[in-house]
């Protein structure tokens, strides 16, 4: 909790503090009219699992295939992770150049997410510090199934995810992103979850090569039971973008091989010094 | 842009207003069956063919089931830390673990 409060405070008095020179700088420099707006924190839709404050622009479609193999850990066992892949299948449309709206279907308890994606502020050239972005998820649970749970209704498949994306471009090859996550659920385990859970994401993105970056993310638990001991672990991913010719391919190494928001933060059951690592890749074609 | 501002409103307030409709939560325990004689064919076996059958072949009828509680330490399979959680992607809810433990205590009813 302490350091989740410290980078949170980290972040904006850098964010400010950079914003303060360039104060100072406009008061001995000419005055220039044009408002630019700071492009591509991030090259992906994701930095890795986590969303990234990149939008679609308008009228564009996307289609999003994702896959995370088994446990990598399990050696030949599964063939390092190749016997019981996850796939993440969808789309995504730009509404306008602020908003997008997006379907997807997981392997994962056979969900169905919805989302939208809208963004609030741009981080402006000497100017406003940050880029603010809302980002709403609604899972549909369609693995569960009348027969075992007689008293299922239909809203009990629902799952939810609200997330407020704060990114920062600090330079061409370095950006930073602050990610306060609320996810409620309508149907949980009593004991090792809760209906309303909240976590604080962090991720970055560093440029090591003209068409190649380095991303990493990771998510705190805020609200822990008391007493309690949840069997999850806190969702820590690496990734590795790579430009090809207008679309990126990202290479995804994670404790979480679920991909729908509400399990990648909520139930990553894997370990990073103990076992359960996933390798997987996220692939976008715009049309 | 003082349209954008107000479609993002809107756009917030029918996710928040369907949130709002559509957020009660039950637990896994309040929406599941209260089975006092769980039986292989109506309960045990439907359960295990959905979420183990997939790559465990050999448990696919009553006798291998039986089989893998007796000898093979099924419960512990699905129920502990210990033994390394089954299925992968995560414990089943409890209360489906205790109607298979029930099972056993049942002496495994067909």
């Amino acid at each position: 909790m302490k350091n989740v409060i410290c980078c949170t405070i980290l972040f904006f008095s850098v964010g400010f503090a950079s914003a303060q020179d360039d104060l100072l700088n406009e008061l001995s420099s000419e005055k220039t009219n044009a408002k630019e707006i700071e492009t591509a924190a991030f090259k992906g839709l994701q930095i890795a699992n986590m969303q990234s404050t990149k939008l679609t622009s308008k009228g564009e479609w996307y289609m999003v295939v994702s896959h995370r193999f088994g446990d990598l850990t399990n050696g030949f066992n599964n063939f390092f992770g190749l016997d019981n892949a996850f796939t993440k299948f969808g789309g995504i449309y730009g509404v306008t150049d602020w908003l997008s709206v997006g379907a997807s279907r997981h392997t994962y308890d056979k969900v169905y997410e919805v989302t939208a994606k809208y963004r609030l502020a741009n981080q402006i050239k000497d100017g406003f510090p940050v880029t603010l972005v809302g980002y709403n998820t609604i899972d549909i649970n369609s693995k569960l199934d009348a027969a075992t749970f007689s008293g299922l209704k239909f809203t009990n498949r629902l799952a939810f995810s609200t997330q407020f994306l704060i990114s920062r471009k600090f330079s061409d090859s370095f950006s930073l992103e602050l990610n306060p996550i609320y996810i409620h659920k309508n149907l949980y385990e009593y004991g090792t979850e809760q209906k309303n859970e909240f976590f604080m994401g962090t991720g970055a993105r560093y440029k090591i090569a003209k068409r190649m970056s380095l991303n990493i993310e990771y998510a705190a638990r805020i609200s822990t039971i008391e007493g309690e001991r949840s069997p999850y672990q806190n969702p820590l991913t690496l990734g590795l973008d790579i430009e090809t010719g207008g679309h990126v391919f990202q290479l995804v190494l994670s404790n979480s091989q679920a991909m729908n928001d509400v399990a990648m933060y909520s139930r990553p059951s894997g370990n990073w010094n103990g076992g359960g690592i996933y390798f997987g890749f996220n692939m976008y074609r715009v049309f | 842009m003082k349209k954008a501002v107000l479609v993002v409103l809107l756009v917030v307030i029918v996710f928040v207003g369907g949130v709002m409709d559509s957020c009660e939560s039950s637990t896994y325990q309040e929406i599941s069956p209260v089975v006092t004689n769980p039986t292989y064919s109506q309960n045990v076996g439907p359960i295990i063919r959905s979420t183990c059958s997939g790559c465990h072949n050999d448990l696919g009828s009553y006798a291998q089931v039986k089989n893998a509680i007796l000898n093979r330490n099924l419960i512990c399979r699905i129920e502990s830390e210990s033994c390394g959680i089954m299925p992968p992607q995560g414990k089943m809810p409890q209360s489906i673990i205790d109607m298979i433990k029930l099972w056993e205590v049942n002496n495994f009813v067909n």
